[in-house]
Order: C-alpha cells, then structure tokens, then sequence
C-alpha cells in the first residue's frame, strides 16, 4: 500500500519537467465584491463558477482569486444573505483584476444597512483556515485541525484528543464559537477535546489574544470560530462527500453534506450532514498503544428562510464519541506511575484492534440554535438562541462487573443573544448587543466526586464601534459583564451538601486601529482586556487525577482572573509572489490561576502529592511569523515561527505547561498536467519543536521527567484534482511522520509513558457537486 | 418593516420568559459515593504453635479519593522472634455502616488480583519472610493469605499492596508485577 502511495508521487514528480508547458491554464484572476452602495467590501459572498466547477469564498475585503483558469467565457455565480442573487458572463482572455458589485435585495431603501455579518469585522490579529485547508486536513479532529495556524499549538493526550492552545493558553482560557454559540462542554478539563465535528466548518478562523468585548468571560487566550457556509437557498441541489483513510490506526472517515433550495418555497433552504469514524489502536514506533481507539457518529441539520429584510435558521447538531485512554497512562499510585515513566517499553503490550476498553470516555453534544434576524433603515437586528447538552461519561478500570461510568457529568447551557447593528452614522458603523447564559452542572447517584453541581446565571451588555475613514479603521469596545454561581458542594465527614454563592462581575474593553498603508500592506494594533471567573474545579475539585496520580484541590477564595493583552500585527502580500504575517504580542494576566504543589496525603494507596489551585501575575510575551515566497511561479516556499516566554511575575519564575517554540517551513510546487489533471502539488513540511527549557526552579519536585528533547518531524503530499466531465474530485496523499520518528511533545500528557504516533499515511477524496434549478442566465 | 421589527420584539420577549422559567426546578445533589472504597487494611494473624489470633489494622478513615484523610490508624504488627504466623489480609470499607467486607469481591476476583508483600530490612533482625500463600483460579498466586516466618527480635516495617489486574502474577516486588496499585499499606513491625 504504502509503496503504491509514494509511486503515485512519483509519477506525478515525473511529470514535472513538461508539465508547465502542457497547456496555457495558468491564468490568475483577482477579483474583489464590494456592495453596490457604499462600495464597501462584501464577506462572506459565495462565488460558484458554472463551467470550472469551482466554488470561492471573499476574504474580509471583498477579495477571492481565481488560480489556474484557461482562457474561455465563464458563468460565475455571486451569492449572499440579504442581496441579490448576481449571475454574471465573464470572458477571461489573462491575468487581470475584475470589481463586482452586489446590490441589497430591497431596491426601495436608498441608503443600505449593514445586513447580517457581510461587513462585520472586529480587528484583532488573526489567521484564517480556509475552505481548502480544512479539505487538506480533513478527518483530524479539530485540535489538530488547527495545528496549522500560527500561533496555535495543542494539548494533547496521545493522538485522539487534542485541545487547542492559542498563544500559551487553553482551556477555559480560550473560547470555541461553533455556528456562532459559544460553545460549552466542559472545557476545564486538559483530557477534554472539543466536541465540535470539523467538517461542519467552511472556514475556521482564530482570533488571538483577548477578546472578551464581542466573545464574552473565559476570551483570554483568543477565540476559535468555527463557521458552516451559509445554507443554499438558492433553488436546486448541492453537497459534497468527504473520505479519508488512515494507515496508522486503520482509521475510516467518512462525511457527507447534502443541501437543497427549495422551488416553491423562494429562500427557504435545507442542509443535512453527517460524519462517522472509527479508528483503532494507534501505533507508536515498534509499539501499537493500548486501548487508544476512538469512534465518532456525528449529523446536523440546519433549516434556513431568507427574504429581503427578514431572515429565519433553526440548526441541530449532533456529536457522538467514544474514545480510548491509553490504558497505562490508568496508575494507581505514585509508585505505579514512576514505574511507568522510567519504563522504556509500554508497561502494556497490545495488538491492533478497534475495541476500545477501559479506561474510556463517552460523549454526546447536542446544539439547537434559533437564529432570527431583520433589518430596516435603523439597521439589522439578530436575535440568537441556543441550548447545548453535553454529558460525559468517564469508564475507570475498576473491580467488579459493571458497564457503569464512574463519571457522568451533565453540563446544560442556555444562551440567548440579541444584537443590532446600527446603520452607518456618517463613517461610523458599531454594534450593541446582549448576552444572556444560564448554566447547570450535574453529576449522578454513585459517580465519583469531581465537581460540584452547579447552577449559573449571566448577563452580559456591549456595544463595539467602528470608524472607517479611507485607510483607517479606529474601533473601541466596552462590554460589561454579571455572573453568578450556586454551588453545592458535599463536605466533611459525613459529606453533607454546603451551599456557595458567588458574584463575579467586570467590565472589559478594546481599542484597536488598522491603517492599509498601500494595498497590499497593513498593519493593526489591538489593546484589549477579558476576564474569566474561576471554574467549579478550580473552586472546588477534590480528587485524583489518574494518568497524573495526583490530587488536586480546589481553593474557594479564588478571584477572578483578568488579562490585558497588547497585539501588533502587520500583513504585506504580493500576490503569487509572497505574503508576510508577523505579530508580536504581550499579555499581563492578573491572578492568573495555576496548580501549585502541596503537602503530600496519606491515601489508602499510600502517598499521594497534592496540588492545589493559587493564583499569581503572570506576563506572556511572543511573536509569531508567517512568510510564503513563490521561488518561481509554481514553486512555493513557506516558513512559520512562534516564540513564546511566559513568567511568573510575582516569583520571578517561567510558568509550567506552556508550549516550546518552534519554526517550520515547507515546500510545494503545484502544476496542471492536462485539463482533467489540474492543481497537482507536491509538497514536503518539516517542523522543529526546541526543547521548553523555560520550566519553573522546582519543577523536579512537581513534575518529572523534564521536558523532552527536542525533534523534527517531517511531512510530505501530494494530490490532484481530477475532472470526470467537468467534475471535480479533489483527491491527496498525505505522509505524516514520513522518517517514523521516535519523539516526545511536552504538551502532551502521554508523554510520560509513550512516544508519539509513527507513520501515518493519508489518503483523501472530496467529491462536491452542484446542480441548479435553472439553467445560469442574466 | 415595522412587523419585522414586532416579530423579534415579541419573540424577543418569548425567549426570555423561557429563559428564566426555568430557574427553580429542584437540583438533586446526589450522595457522592466513592466506587471501590477501601479505608481498612486488616491482618488476620494465627500463631501455629497455640492458633492464638491477633488483629493488626491499618486505617486511613476517609480511604482514597478524598483530599482530606481523616484519622489515620496504624497498629504495630507485634509478634514474637522465631515463629511461624498463618495471615490472613481483610480489606474493609468502614465509611458503610456496617462495614463492608471488599475482600469478598477481591476474592471473586482473585484471577485480577494479587497481592504483595514486602518487609524491611528484608532479612535479619526485624525482618519477616514470607511462606506460600494462597492461587487464584488458574492456580496462580493470589497471596490474600500467606505464612510469615519472623526472624530474630527486633524492629522493621512490611508493606502489603493490593494490585488490580496485574500484568506478571509470579513477580515478588509490586514493580515487577505491573497493573495497579489498590492498596499500599506500610505497617511498623516489633519481634520481641
């Protein structure tokens, strides 16, 4: 199989030399949407071209680029919500730069409003995954998913859960926004991995830094938006099929997307999704892991009515998954655990297989959301609802027979958001809006002590507004926020139930600047602040974490953590030429909570160390950097950097757990071998994780070993788009791990017992297809 | 226009009287209940010369789990120079009234589980060495009761852990054996 794949590669190396020269399909076009009106840019505008086959997404300024077009007449398609429906004849003769402009759909209003999200934009220093990225990367979970960011590392426990880490932090430090809701399902904890599917997303955007004017508490870190493209309501059917196969772990994915505009009814339009999963025990250089299978079952559904000024979308998603705990990671003591560690080989041997065992988890995440938006000559208002439940059970190895979790924990979520855009007041446009957020937390008869159920209500008001004046956009945000929680914790001897009231409120704000110095160069500046209430477990949690063999204590006289963070970011793109990203960040977080260690406790099971929750200041400063050159034409070369120093201000020290540096760079030569072979590449990654030697003075006597050595990891791909009768199927190889590399990652929680995962080779189809009502015409 | 305005307005007004609505329904706080609580470590000790019984406890009150430990119990194991002593491990969770007796399921599962001893110093003065003990249902060993043979007076301490599902059942020392630790409990130990 394996020698297969690099054959294939080979094949297409072996076309290279002529393959330039085959036929004259190199031709770019930049095209850019502005709104007829104002000519401000229009996002996200869907571009769908009827003769390519090809589907583009405008970028924040109006702007998508058409690669490797032949010259001919083309139909290209512009969609987007509240304006019209543009159909436009284009004659592409060579490179060139095209303008189009979309009206609003109410012809009547002479002075346009904002309708929607199409110009709605809050600076902040930000890296974008796009459609094709995400295509590129599909079938990983979303951690890993955003690996490819800059400035984005994980937290992982082993290869199948993985948490994003946005410049250092993660957790409740950071904020996922799925279809827009913040999402909820129990993020406090570092074995907990987003239960989002990623193929639901069209693109997924990271906002870095705090952000906790627009987003909310808990955007200290930054905030991930994953967002779905907007529902076709145009009549006819749509949808596309996702496959990827995984040598490593013998993993399946399969991901389906189907979508339909309806005839009679104008505007109304349906999606249905699903994804299912199931990969077996992973395999480390010349071990397979215990027990470290995962299996996913995942739909959604969304129902979309849009008219001229009135919109209306219900969505439903379901997240279903099992995943293994690598089964030595489950010790029973300190002993145990240093055993494990000082280990060479894994203290369990298994076999391949797709069973998982204890240890396990279990979770399900559901998501109704309620979106009603209008707009009129005051400007748009949205009103957005949404309820989530996420349970999770967590199955310990234990004594006796029982399919019982030792672990369910119920986590439900009302969110209500009201927001109006006002309509542009001279060169002022802004926003101001509410949040609402009420909360339960609930464990079962029997479980395990964790947490404490809980109960947690919040209000929330803002207003962001924005200045645009030709090649300055000023904006400043004020946002004020209340929440309270009820908890009820179980105590002493005999664990009667105490309840605890607390009242965290705070302001927070944001000031930023972005000045276009010429076209293709800006640069932006962002000062803003975001707080975050300490979380039950930090209040509260009184037990052992397994993999770790340590106990953790809550401290109830916790105050809540504030961040103050400072980003300078400048972007300088040629296109086709080269594209430069560098940003330099700083953050001073104030009571910035850690676990700190503690005196050791007598267990049953002997001495256990103990850690407990204390806060400190801490100062978190980086840079990260983005350069893409095209040596020549086809042939591009990319190389990333991100730097981070992290301190305990008040002891003068480096904080724990914060991720090492690290560069990467890469290499890929795209071509067209023939006009059914089109947008073939082949490419090669390395990336250098350095050694975090910016550990804390005691860090022997909380943690052990140090921090693993530092490696290279290298990737190689290639892949094609086929067109069958001018249908595209975009299919690639991926080697990840090409060398079969023994290394370990700090951040990873596995790393005191395994290596990282060996070779993993990836094949990918994506398949999409589009059939309209009507034949395009206009 | 205006009814779109009046649409949200009311459906506005409907999602907050639903939000708040349900605001006091009754949060049932369950009765934590530790899964496989052990607080007591129990030696069963028959002198074989006159089959004289001694009991020697090891307790922590709160077991495991819990952050605080409560009273901690450990008795001497005081036996006499020279003897062989027939033992037998009772493992109990006190926090129930009246204590469950866990060596009942141990036992019933004796193919997973095992236990170990170790004593300190290992030979000499003060030091216990350990005879055959009982086998599980494969006919390996289990070791939940076991003969101590004392050597000469003198002062030392054995440790006896439990290990759940342990990788190697012929091992001696709870390293070798793999699996996980349940128990660890380290007695003191006067031969007089």
């Amino acid at each position: 199989m394996y020698r297969i794949l690099i054959a294939v590669c080979i094949w297409l190396f072996a076309h290279l030399p002529f393959a330039s020269a085959q036929d004259n399909c190199n031709i770019i076009v930049q095209c850019r949407v502005v709104e007829t009106h104002n000519n401000q840019p229009l996002f996200p505008v869907s571009v769908y071209i009827d003769e390519m086959k090809r589907e583009f997404e405008t970028d924040e300024d109006g702007r998508f680029q058409i690669t490797n077009a032949c010259a001919g007449i083309y139909h290209i398609h512009f969609h987007a919500t509240g304006y019209e429906h543009l159909v436009k004849e284009l004659k592409i003769e060579g490179n060139t730069t095209l303008k189009f402009s979309l009206a609003h759909i109410d012809k009547e209003l002479d002075e346009v409003v904002v309708a929607d999200e199409h110009t709605k934009t809050i600076i902040q220093s930000k890296s974008q995954l796009r459609r094709m990225d995400i295509t590129a990367n599909s079938g990983k979970t979303l951690g890993d998913m955003l690996q490819a960011v800059n400035g984005v590392s994980v937290l992982s426990n082993g290869a199948t859960i993985a948490k994003p880490v946005i410049h250092g932090l993660y957790g409740n430090r950071i904020i996922i926004l799925n279809n827009g809701i913040r999402q909820e399902d129990q993020q406090w904890g570092s074995e907990h991995a987003p239960n989002i599917d990623p193929f639901l997303a069209n693109n997924i955007t990271v906002l870095k830094g705090a952000a906790g004017v627009r987003y909310g508490t808990d955007a200290i870190g930054g905030v991930v938006l994953v967002e779905p493209a907007a529902v076709r309501t145009m009549q006819g059917w749509g949808g596309e099929v996702n496959l990827a196969g995984f040598s490593n772990n013998r993993m399946g994915v399969a991901s389906a997307l189907l979508e339909h505009g309806f005839k009679y009814i104008k505007g109304l339009g349906i999606r249905v999704q699903g994804t299912l999963k199931q990969g077996g025990n992973y395999r480390i250089p010349g071990h397979w892991a215990a027990n470290t299978g995962t299996r996913e079952s995942n739909y959604s559904a969304t129902l979309a009515y849009k008219k001229a000024h009135f919109g209306a979308e219900v969505f439903y998603s379901h997240f279903n998954t099992e995943l293994g705990v690598y089964r030595g990671a489950h010790t029973g003591n300190e002993k145990d655990l240093l055993f494990a560690i000082n280990s060479d080989t894994p203290t369990i041997r298994a076999g391949f297989t797709y069973n998982i065992a204890r240890p396990m988890q279990h979770i399900r995440h559901d998501l109704w959301k309620l979106k009603l938006n209008a707009d009129n000559r005051a400007g748009a208002f949205s009103l957005v609802y949404a309820y989530q439940h996420n349970f999770r059970q967590e199955f310990d190895v234990i004594r006796g027979n029982t399919d019982k979790a030792q672990l369910n924990l119920t986590l439900n979520t009302q969110t209500l958001n009201l927001n109006f855009d006002h309509k542009a007041i001279g060169h002022i446009t802004g926003q101001i809006g509410i949040d609402g957020i009420y909360q339960e937390n609930y464990m079962q008869d029997g479980d395990r002590l964790f947490i404490p159920n809980y109960r947690s209500p919040g209000v929330a008001a803002y207003a962001i507004e924005r200045y645009r004046w030709n090649k300055l956009t000023l904006e400043a945000g004020l946002r004020y926020d209340y929440r309270h929680y009820e908890v009820y914790n179980p105590e002493g001897n005999n664990q009667a139930i105490v309840r605890y009231d607390f009242d965290y409120s705070n302001a927070s704000g944001t000031i930023g600047i972005k000045h276009k110095i010429k076209p293709n160069w800006e640069w932006t500046a962002t000062l803003a602040n975001a707080w975050r209430a300490p979380q039950a477990n930090e209040l509260f949690s009184a037990g052992l974490h397994h993999s770790a063999a340590r106990i953790e204590l809550g401290d109830k006289n916790l105050q809540p953590e504030k961040a103050y963070s400072l980003n300078l970011e400048t972007v300088y793109n040629v296109p086709d030429k080269l594209h430069l990203e560098a940003s330099l960040y700083t953050q001073y977080i104030n009571d910035f909570i850690y676990l700190s260690p503690g005196a050791d406790i007598l267990t049953i099971r002997g001495y256990f160390k103990s850690f407990g929750y204390k806060q400190t200041n801490a100062w978190l400063n980086g840079a990260d950097i983005a350069f893409r050159y095209n040596i020549v034409k086809p042939l591009e070369a990319n190389l990333k950097a991100s730097f981070l120093f992290a301190r305990d201000v008040t002891q003068q020290d480096w904080l724990i757990l914060m991720p090492a540096d690290r560069v990467s760079a890469g290499i890929k030569y795209t071509f067209n071998i023939s006009k059914s072979l089109k947008d073939v590449f082949v490419g090669v990654d390395g990336r250098y994780i350095f050694n975090q030697w910016r550990i804390p003075a005691n860090f022997d006597a909380i943690d052990n070993p140090r921090p693993p050595a530092a490696y290279t990891v290298l990737d190689a791909q290639c892949g094609v788009t086929i067109y069958v009768n001018g249908q595209p199927l975009y299919t690639s190889i991926t080697i990840m791990n090409a060398l079969n590399q023994q290394y370990r990652d700090y951040m990873d929680a596995f790393r005191y017992f395994i290596n990282q995962p060996g070779t993993n080779v990836v094949v990918r189809f994506r398949v999409p297809f589009n059939f309209y009502g009507l034949k395009s015409k206009n | 226009m205006k009814n779109n305005i009046i649409r949200l307005t009311a459906l506005t007004a409907f999602a907050a009287i639903s939000f708040t609505a349900c605001k006091k329904d009754k949060v049932t706080t369950p009765e934590p209940v530790e899964q496989e609580l052990i607080t007591t470590v129990r030696l069963k000790v028959t002198k074989l010369d006159d089959m004289s019984i001694k009991t020697f406890t090891y307790k922590v009150e709160n077991g495991f789990g819990s952050t605080r430990q409560g009273t901690v119990t450990i008795d001497s194991v005081k036996l006499a120079a020279n003897k062989e002593y027939s033992v037998e491990v009772e493992l109990l969770n006190e926090k129930e009234t009246p204590a469950e007796d866990v060596t009942k399921e141990v036992k019933e599962e004796s193919n997973e589980h095992l236990f170990v001893y170790q004593s300190s110093p290992t030979t000499g003065n003060g030091s216990i060495g350990f005879g055959m003990g009982n086998k599980d249902g494969n006919g390996n060993p289990f070791n939940q009761t076991i003969r101590f043979l004392t050597a000469g007076a003198g002062k030392g301490a054995i440790t006896v852990t439990l290990k759940h599902e342990p990788t190697n059942k012929a091992a001696t020392t709870p390293d070798a054996t793999g699996g996980e630790t349940d128990v660890e409990a380290t007695f003191p130990v006067v031969l007089q």
